[in-house]
């Protein structure tokens, strides 16, 4: 197990660096620079803001600066907020966007199993029916389109709760709620069809004759087994519910880090790009190998055959 | 099977209850202090600044979210009043010298930092030596070229040293221009042209990062700032002029999605709104609607070294078949007044005319003579067919639909057609800077409140000139018009310039831009500068 552990951590280490230096290259070969205005530009203004940040620099020179600044997990001021890093930009957004991400996953994996769960034993009666007609929706409707009706029904026509902003727990209900629909759909149906495989298969049968109890079969034998495709999914929701999203984010003038994704492609704010590409990747990579970690614990075939086939 | 859904019927009830009790608490708490604020009459004006200023540091945030707010932080030398004109500010008068280069401000004597500190005429020099200072890096160092010695400290040939502008003594700066510049007293009200308080940027480089560390001279001092989120700024008793001052705070919100701010609006949450642009139509004619004008031209770029628009002719053929007020009209439908000429509304010549008055309209809609001229210009060329012709606009709901509409009016009053190309904004700006559209959209916004700054865009080595379009005369009139101390014959040679640039029409003109803000009935004077920055000096809320 230690040696899988650090044979992943290894490969971990070797995809970040080459996303990192992929989007570095193909971060040049966009055209324009932080720099492009539509107004008038004067040359000697260009030219000392690209001194200041090290634009003037050879290709090579840049990548081992930006290298560095890996390494170092200092990736300097952002070019569009000069006096800001990017460190403190991430520092300050990041949890903000994990406090809603966090409760997001939550909501959406309690309503999402337990809507899956009464489908699956319900299968094709009443509750099966409006469960799955929420997942539908759930799954169909945008965020943003449940986002804005959300605000323009409880904030605006009702006024029970703010429009936007995020300072208080009442601020974060709507965010959550519209966040918190999309992955409950998703793991509703995959609860509900790995569910119905479950409860076909011969070991429940047999648990059923021998007499257990019906909560204890799904809880204990079914729902453990019908899982697995959940917590599959469950490492790049994890990755990208917990690093922010920009529209949400943006509606719901919520400061967290999602913007800068966006925001730093448009305005070609190399060193925001670069420091939250690094950031997502090397955390969306830990998601996994932590998802990779859990299969072993869930399911003992895995682990085994994992270490076989070494 | 019953006990387990009791289980988690229960577990999903206390989680729903726990949620609800949260929000209730937290919701009285909050209406509870608002509602002492305005019981114990704190006038709290409630804005939205769109997203985190750039930087609160007067040489780095050449953007409004940056100026918006420093504006009322701070304050230069002069700062424009109601009427949008230059009135005394942290300067209690000047002199000007007879050949209109050398300025002697004089400092107010009661002219404080909101730590007490005196401004002195060395924290200016100490600033604006800063803005030019190549380390510096500011974005808005060239408006600081037209004092002497400004562009060489700037570029790297010269020193600070020669930087003409000097502190003769603590409320005395005495500053020489390269040229007579009429307008230097509507620059400086630029927040470029802040001063910084010398011995609070010594100690502590980084002061305008953090509200704690921030010391300002203007209406409001910064009070609180979470950044990314909210500032708040409270009146500054340390203002040389506060008793002008009527609101006590301001909130600002950093709201960047307009139908958000206009439900924040609606719930009053905000004093102020942008109007989202599917709900125009409905909001422009309420009561609570303000327009004011905004100096900035919306414009098309012909190529002229791409053919067909080599020939001036077939140039003013398109320019001729396009109907602004139809576009206007019915398509950005934001009442903006659609342009004839490239200068927009609102600059007054010294004998007190508008420029645009005078110069009139410069292109008309006028299909009959658009045929002609398009006829005349292919037989010049010998063309028996126009060459193929791609219209590129950079991405955006509303620059499609101008484009969309231009298309057909080309179509429909010349038969001429045209294909459509949208690119990204920075992808389409490098394209247009390099010269490889023939026909693309444009947008320019005044630097500065004079009409010069909208006419010194299409000299031969403007950066702004990206049409290819190169005119001996023209750039002459320029030049003499930025030399010339004389007023009159300024104006005289702008008009002269005007009127070649439409003669020989490199660009056609759409609409000019306008400011359109929802404002509640209760708030008054905020004031909106065509040229300038948000002031809110004179606001008041009831």
């Amino acid at each position: 197990m230690a040696k899988y552990i650090l044979k992943r951590f290894i490969y971990m280490i070797v995809t970040v660096f080459i996303i990192a230096t992929l989007t570095f290259f193909l971060m040049n070969l966009l055209p324009g620079s932080p720099f492009n205005e539509e107004r008038t530009t004067n040359e000697a203004v260009q030219r000392n803001l690209e001194a200041h940040y090290h634009l003037d620099e050879p290709l090579v020179v840049q990548y081992v600066l930006y290298l560095k600044s890996i390494v170092t997990l200092d990736f300097g001021p952002s070019i569009k907020q000069p006096t800001e890093t990017v460190n403190s930009l991430l520092g300050r957004g990041f949890p903000i966007s994990a406090e809603l991400g966090i409760w997001t996953i939550l909501i959406a994996l309690i309503s999402g199993v337990a809507l899956g769960v009464f489908a699956a034993l319900k299968h094709n009666g009443v509750i099966d029916y409006i469960a799955m007609t929420i997942a539908v929706l759930g799954i169909s409707i945008p965020n943003f389109v449940l986002a804005t009706l959300l605000i323009q029904q409880l904030a605006v026509n009702l006024g029970v709760l703010p429009a936007a902003t995020w300072s208080s727990p009442q601020h974060m209900v709507l965010p959550i709620v519209a966040l918190a629909t999309g992955p409950m759909a998703i793991i509703a149906r995959l609860t509900r069809s790995s569910m119905l495989e479950t409860l076909t298969q011969d070991y429940i049968k047999m648990a059923r004759a021998k007499g257990l109890s019906p909560a204890k079969i799904i809880v204990k034998h079914a729902l453990k087994n019908a899982l697995m495709p959940v917590v599959t999914i469950l490492g790049t929701l994890l990755a990208g519910v917990l690093t922010g999203t920009f529209v949400i984010e943006k509606i719901f003038a919520i400061p967290g880090m999602g913007k800068y994704f966006v925001e730093g492609i448009n305005q070609r704010d190399y060193p925001v790009i670069m420091g939250t590409t690094v950031f997502y990747s090397a955390f969306l990579v830990l998601m996994l190998f932590l998802v990779d970690i859990a299969y072993g614990i869930l399911d003992p075939r895995i682990k085994l055959h994992k270490e076989g086939g070494k | 099977m019953k006990k387990w859904w009791t289980v988690f019927m229960g577990v999903l009830l206390v989680a729903v209850l726990a949620a609800c009790t949260a929000s209730e608490s937290a919701g009285e708490s909050d209406e509870g202090s608002s509602e002492g604020e305005s019981d114990s009459g704190t006038k709290t004006l409630l804005l939205n600044n769109g997203e985190e200023p750039t930087s609160f540091d007067p040489s780095q945030g050449f953007d409004a979210v940056s100026w918006n707010a420093l504006n009322n932080l701070m304050e230069g030398l002069t700062r424009l009043g109601k009427d949008h004109t230059p009135e005394p500010a942290t300067a209690e008068k000047w002199e000007i010298s007879e050949d209109g280069k050398e300025y002697t401000f004089f400092i107010r004597e009661d002219a404080k930092w909101s730590n007490g500190d005196d401004v002195t005429a060395g924290d200016y020099e100490f600033a604006w030596k800063r803005l030019l200072d190549p380390e510096t890096a500011s974005p808005a160092a060239f408006l600081g070229y037209f004092i002497e010695g400004g562009e060489a400290f700037n570029n790297g040939e010269g020193s600070a040293d020669d930087v003409m502008v000097e502190a003769v003594s603590d409320k005395e700066l005495k500053v020489t221009l390269s040229a007579p510049t009429g307008y230097f007293l509507n620059i400086i009200s630029n927040p470029a042209f802040f001063p910084i308080n010398e011995s609070v940027a010594t100690e502590n480089p980084e002061w305008f990062a953090e509200a704690d560390s921030f010391v300002g001279n203007g209406p409001f001092a910064l009070a609180e700032w979470k950044h990314d989120s909210e500032m708040l700024m409270k009146k500054n008793e340390e203002y040389w002029d506060h008793e002008t001052v009527k609101l006590d705070e301001v909130h600002w919100a950093m709201v960047n999605d307009t139908n958000t701010e206009y439900q924040m609006y609606e719930s009053g949450e905000l004093d102020t709104s942008n109007i989202p642009s599917d709900m125009a139509e409905q909001l422009l004619d309420s009561e609570e609607v303000s327009i004011q004008d905004q100096a900035g031209t919306a414009f098309y770029r012909f190529n002229v070294n791409e053919e067909p628009f080599q020939n001036k002719k077939i140039r003013k053929a398109l320019a001729m078949s396009v109907n602004q007020q139809e576009i206007v009209d019915y398509v950005t439908k934001n009442k903006e007044e659609p342009a004839y000429g490239f200068v927009s509304y609102g600059f007054e010549s010294p004998s007190g005319e508008d420029f645009r008055e005078h110069n009139g309209k410069l292109v008309e809609p006028n299909v009959e003579e658009a045929k002609q001229l398009l006829e005349e210009g292919m037989e010049e060329e010998g063309y028996d067919e126009l060459p193929a012709i791609t219209l590129s606009y950079n991405t955006s709901e509303d620059n499609k639909k101008i484009a969309e509409t231009i298309q057909q009016m080309f179509k429909e009053n010349l038969g001429v057609e045209v294909t459509l190309e949208n690119a990204e904004w920075n992808v389409f700006l490098e394209a247009q800077k390099a010269l490889e559209h023939q026909l693309s959209r444009s947008s320019f916004l005044a630097d500065y409140a004079d009409p010069i700054n909208f006419l010194e865009s299409f000299t031969t080595d403007s950066s702004m000139n990206r049409t290819g379009w190169s005119n001996e005369e023209y750039d002459q009139l320029i030049a003499d018009a930025k030399n010339e101390a004389d007023e009159e014959k300024r104006w005289e040679l702008m008009y002269e310039a005007e009127k070649l640039l439409f003669e020989e029409m490199p660009i056609f003109p759409v609409h000019f831009y306008n400011q359109v803000v929802l404002e509640k009935d209760n708030v008054s004077d905020i004031v909106r500068h065509p040229v300038g920055y948000l002031e809110l000096k004179w606001a008041d809320k009831q």
